[in-house]
């Protein structure tokens, strides 16, 4: 075995470790990444595109509470989170941007009623819920 | 009904399919002592149908499906379906488009072969390798991350008609300072290593008549000494047009395969280095598939594509009656011939101790073979 060891453990004395610490710093994440969804009603046509296009069929088309049947009387697209497989081809199919992925990537959570994602967040949750 | 004879030395033994060194996937051992008398393997434990769901699928979301046939080279079957679908269709795929799918599909299977380093370390007791190569990986998978959006699934990233997005700026720098990373784990991988000599040479020997009669494909017919390689054989996307050699080695054992993995690497690298300087400007993806549809029919009619994945020939049958989706689609998973008549007919006679230097050699994925 022909290794030049002390300048190899040298150099590896003083390179950076591979590793980085986690909860207090972290890689920088690319533009692109495919992440949580963020969608943006006021931009959504209600075409249902990318309920049909879902892989997973995790988005379905959703009348809104009564009290905002009057602004948005058409149906909306509700996320599962949980059966998201982040291929990110609702946002490509979307003819007015109005559902794109973000770079948020820490989706873990204790409450399995926040893995499903309403039209209009806070509001709506707690009526079908 | 004849009993079966038991002797008292005899027993049956399960490597997995719960095992650290198996993988979803078990084998069945009857042991004498520490001999192998004979080995059954006992898929199954991960099947989840791909071939079934395509038929409920458009083109467009099988190849995000596609990525889950292999979880570790999950490019190189989003090429292969991208291929089939194309082919069918009788799409014109850009320049572009063909260059970055082989820069994508050979940076997937070095990817691949460091893995296969990494367990074969593990599988021989050698746990330094395993953490550098999958410390190494991930400069890859981050290289993946900026292009394709996802670190190991790419999600139908190579579509039907090209691929989904264009390189990113300043891919190609980031591309080869890389692989220049890539090339200093290989000095460190090509070192003659006492632990992997002493468990891996003259184990495990595949003759080359065997390996052809139990349809040994890629790597492992290789390593038995016969020169193969889809890219060579019946290039497709720009292969041709790129110069690269095939590694051959005669000794068959576990070791020549494994060496057969690091000067893949090397083959790989110069690949990307080539296609990366003749990348031709462009568009990425054809017109008709810029933007995803739903009702585009698929043409009447049906193909078979072969390509040459890190693990062997992987091929994919496709049939068409003219609808939206495929009528019939059937996948060919190179390991399902290395990890049931192969592993069987090397695990007889060999002893327990050598049972993950020899599964490993052969480079298996359970998730491909039970798709």
């Amino acid at each position: 075995m022909k290794v030049d060891v002390i300048p190899k453990l040298i150099k590896n004395l003083f390179s950076k470790p591979m590793t980085v610490r986690f909860p207090h710093e972290s890689i920088p994440i690319p533009d692109g990444y495919r992440g949580e969804h963020a969608y943006n009603i006021d931009k959504c046509i209600s075409c249902g595109l990318c309920a049909k296009i879902c892989p997973n069929r995790a988005i379905e088309m959703v009348e809104m509470p009564k009290e905002y049947r009057d602004k948005y009387p058409k149906k909306y697209p509700k996320i599962d989170l949980g059966k998201c497989c982040f291929c990110g081809l609702c946002q490509d199919i979307c003819p007015k941007e109005a559902i794109k992925l973000t770079k948020n990537f820490f989706l873990s959570t204790f409450d399995s009623s926040t893995t499903i994602k309403y039209p209009l967040p806070e509001k709506t949750s707690k009526e079908e819920g | 009904m004849e009993m079966e004879s038991i002797s008292e030395n005899e027993y049956e033994l399960f490597f997995g399919p719960a095992h650290p060194g198996s993988g979803n996937f078990a084998v069945r051992l009857k042991v004498d002592g520490e001999r192998i008398l004979s080995a059954r393997s006992d898929p199954g434990y991960l099947h989840r149908g791909f071939e079934k769901l395509m038929e409920y699928r458009l083109p467009i979301q099988n190849a995000v499906l596609s990525d889950r046939i292999c979880v570790l080279e999950p490019l190189n079957w989003n090429l292969i379906h991208a291929e089939a679908v194309d082919e069918l269709m009788g799409i014109d795929t850009p320049e572009r488009a063909k260059y970055i799918k082989v820069i994508m599909a050979e940076l997937s299977r070095i990817q691949s072969h460091i893995i296969w380093y990494g367990v074969i370390s593990m599988g021989t007791g050698f746990n330094t390798g395993f953490k550098i190569a999958f410390g190494y990986r991930d400069y890859i998978l981050d290289l993946f991350e900026m292009i394709t959006g996802g670190r190991v699934y790419p999600a139908g990233y190579i579509c039907p008609g090209g691929v989904r997005r264009d390189l990113p700026e300043g891919a190609k720098e980031k591309i080869l300072k890389v692989l220049e990373k890539m090339e200093e784990m290989l000095e460190f991988e090509k070192l003659e290593n006492p632990f992997h000599l002493d468990r891996m040479e003259n184990v495990g020997i595949l003759k080359l008549k065997d390996a052809i009669r139990l349809g040994a494909t890629g790597p492992i017919l290789r390593a038995s000494g016969m020169k193969t390689d889809v890219r060579k054989d019946e290039p497709y996307e720009v292969y041709d047009k790129l110069d690269f050699e095939v590694p051959v080695r005669k000794e068959g054992d576990a070791y020549a395969r494994y060496w057969i993995g690091l000067e893949e690497i090397q083959q790989s690298i110069n690949i990307v280095k080539q296609a990366l300087n003749n990348l031709p400007d462009g568009d990425f993806i054809a017109k008709e598939f810029k933007k995803p549809k739903l009702a585009i029919k698929i043409p009447e009619g049906e193909v078979y594509v072969r390509n040459e994945v890190a693990r062997g020939e992987a091929g994919i049958y496709m049939a068409s009656d003219g609808g939206t989706k495929p009528y019939r689609v059937k996948i060919r998973g190179p390991s399902f011939l290395h990890m049931i008549p192969v592993l069987e007919h090397l695990l007889k006679g060999a002893e327990i101790a050598d049972v993950p230097a020899i599964y490993w050699s052969l480079n298996v994925c359970p998730a491909d073979l039970d798709r």
